[in-house]
């Protein structure tokens, strides 16, 4: 049962999203556990967590004494058996089906019968995940955007053999974590997915054919559209590997064109031009900031 | 370069009413042309109307909707046009209307003017050769409205020459527009982006992957969009996205363009969006809020 101050958590991996699936379940007052084996990563995970609640005082989202609480609901571990008490265990670990079936199976040893196993996947099958965690009936999507302590938006998905109490269990949970949870199909990509990933190949595409210039497609989305952001200003923070190797994904699912990466992706990250993280993308990022076109 | 000292606007339906107003706020006096008193008339009220609400929200005086409407001259005569030194057509997006028009406005037009086409999915390159200056011929693609979408599409005909696009870019710089340049093929970038995304929210739709509440509140939570897939077709009107990916499809035959089955369906059925009250939505209820 969950404690007095909220329900019990356990996030798996404390890479970029399991650190901020961490921050959005212990600022909804969770008692948080993440479990990661990795001694590098599991430090830097609780610097990305405390850093953020940091930020948030300093911008007056939350006061010191809220700051401070919350972070004491986060407990940083490499013991698995650490996660035994917890109601909901959320995975974020590396997009390999394998690895993932293999986590859940490990803990499903470990857990309550009556947990919840949610997968942050973004491009695996929630059903072939569930077939292999052991508790089938009790395995389902949550898929969170980046960064999760800033984007309500979560995609619920139910496997095949997931049942309606896990799902309506989780819409719940999403709702107590202050999220705002939509359903998908277990299809690849669910929603938004699909949807950017074939929309930012049609805009390399259309600049690869001579269209028109990057800082004018950029220029178009932005003031024809009202979307936040042109398509290649986001591809340079997504990153051009992230975004080859969620469309090789969904192309070897779905064999739509629209989702396979253009050659130029290909060149670029062979170039390491992978965006922001690598100074270079479509664009090239100094310490002054964006400036020039690739 | 070329400067622009009087403007004429043929056309005088939405777009066309919403360029002559955006010209004439500029103090750039503006020659709008139409068929029928009606459509003068309906024209000049739309400006009207616009203005009125700006007021009412505060961003706008008396004095300023009277100097922008004394800008405008209302005509049926094309001739009027002659004296512009930019002609921009805003009328039905038909090819064989527009380049009746634009032979007309080759004959009326005086030499040098530069002769501007609104159109969203017709070749420019066909329109300018409808007339005997195709260098002086170019797109100059609006959004709706023209008064609040700050983007422009400038799109380069075949023929259309350099010194035309960088004039027509100065001017619409000018107006505060932001502007694009865009080669003359199906869509330009705007809509050639942005029809197979609906077209493939429709089918995923369509499919049951999604309930509309939640496919439209995943786009706009999750990707930031200002609106969800299924409300902006209904606000743009099924018919009108139908007419317009029907045409790319026509050009390219590029298959994101084929109108999906659900659109079709809906269409044929009257279910049109907002215009019609119903479309992925219900609009017809008391304040008309979707549902």
């Amino acid at each position: 049962m969950g404690t007095e101050a909220g329900i019990q958590v356990a996030v798996l991996g404390a890479g970029t999203m399991g650190a901020g699936i961490a921050i959005v379940a212990s600022r909804a007052g969770c008692e948080t556990v993440v479990l990661e084996k990795d001694k590098t990563r599991m430090s830097e995970g609780f610097d990305r967590i405390g850093k953020f609640y940091a930020q948030s005082v300093k911008k007056g989202k939350m006061t010191e004494g809220q700051a401070r609480a919350a972070l004491a609901k986060v407990r940083m571990t490499d013991v698995p058996a650490d996660c035994a008490g917890a109601e909901f265990v959320i995975e974020a670990i590396y997009e390999d089906l394998e690895l993932k079936k293999d986590l859940f199976a490990q803990m499903n040893g470990i857990c309550r019968p009556d947990a919840i196993f949610a997968s942050n996947t973004s491009t695996l099958s929630i059903t072939a995940l569930a077939a292999g965690s052991g508790r089938h009936d009790r395995t389902v999507g949550m898929h969170f955007c980046i960064p999760a302590p800033l984007m309500k938006l979560v995609e619920v998905t139910k496997g095949l053999q997931t049942s309606e109490e896990t799902f309506r269990r989780t819409l719940a949970f999403g709702d107590r974590l202050g999220q705002v949870c939509v359903t998908t199909q277990d299809t690849p990509g669910f929603i938004l997915n699909y949807f950017i990933v074939a929309f930012n190949n049609d805009c390399i595409r259309a600049y690869e054919s001579g269209l028109a210039s990057l800082e004018d497609i950029d220029k178009a989305v932005k003031f024809g559209l009202g979307y936040p952001m042109g398509p290649f200003e986001l591809l340079d923070i997504i990153g051009l590997d992230t975004h080859a190797f969620v469309s090789k994904v969904l192309y070897e699912e779905l064999k739509e064109t629209r989702f396979s990466a253009p050659s130029l992706v290909k060149k670029m990250i062979g170039a390491g031009y992978l965006g922001r993280k690598t100074g270079r993308g479509f664009y090239t990022y100094g310490a002054k900031g964006m400036f020039g076109a690739a | 370069m070329m400067e622009i000292r009087q403007v004429g606007v043929l056309g005088c339906g939405i777009m066309g009413s919403g360029i002559a107003q955006v010209v004439a706020q500029k103090g750039i006096p503006v020659v709008a042309w139409d068929v029928s008193d009606e459509a003068l008339t309906r024209g000049r009220n739309a400006i009207g109307t616009f203005l009125d609400k700006e007021i009412a929200r505060g961003k706008g005086t008396p004095e300023g909707k009277a100097s922008t409407l004394a800008a405008i001259r209302w005509t049926r005569d094309l001739a009027d046009l002659s004296g512009a030194d930019l002609l921009i057509e805003a009328v039905i997006e038909d090819l064989g209307v527009k380049k009746d028009l634009f032979a007309r406005m080759d004959a009326v037009a005086r030499k040098g003017a530069i002769l501007a086409t609104n159109t969203s999915v017709l070749p420019v390159t066909e329109i300018a050769a409808a007339t005997k200056r195709p260098e002086d011929v170019l797109g100059m693609h609006f959004f709706n409205p023209a008064q609040r979408m700050k983007l422009v599409e400038l799109v380069s005909g075949e023929l259309t020459a350099p010194e035309t696009v960088a004039a027509a870019e100065a001017f619409a710089r000018g107006m505060a527009k932001e502007t694009v340049r865009v080669k003359d093929a199906p869509g330009f970038i705007v809509n050639y982006l942005f029809i197979p995304y609906i077209n493939s929210a429709l089918s995923f739709y369509d499919k049951g992957l999604a309930t509309r509440e939640d496919l439209d509140k995943a786009i706009r939570l999750g990707l930031g969009y200002p609106m969800g897939p299924l409300e902006l077709c209904d606000l743009i009107g099924l018919d009108t996205h139908l007419h317009a990916t029907e045409a790319i499809h026509g050009e390219n035959g590029d298959p994101r363009f084929v109108p999906p089955t659900i659109l079709r369906r809906m269409v044929r059925a009257g279910r049109l969006g907002k215009k019609s009250g119903q479309g992925f939505y219900d609009y017809r209820g008391k304040d008309g809020a979707g549902r």
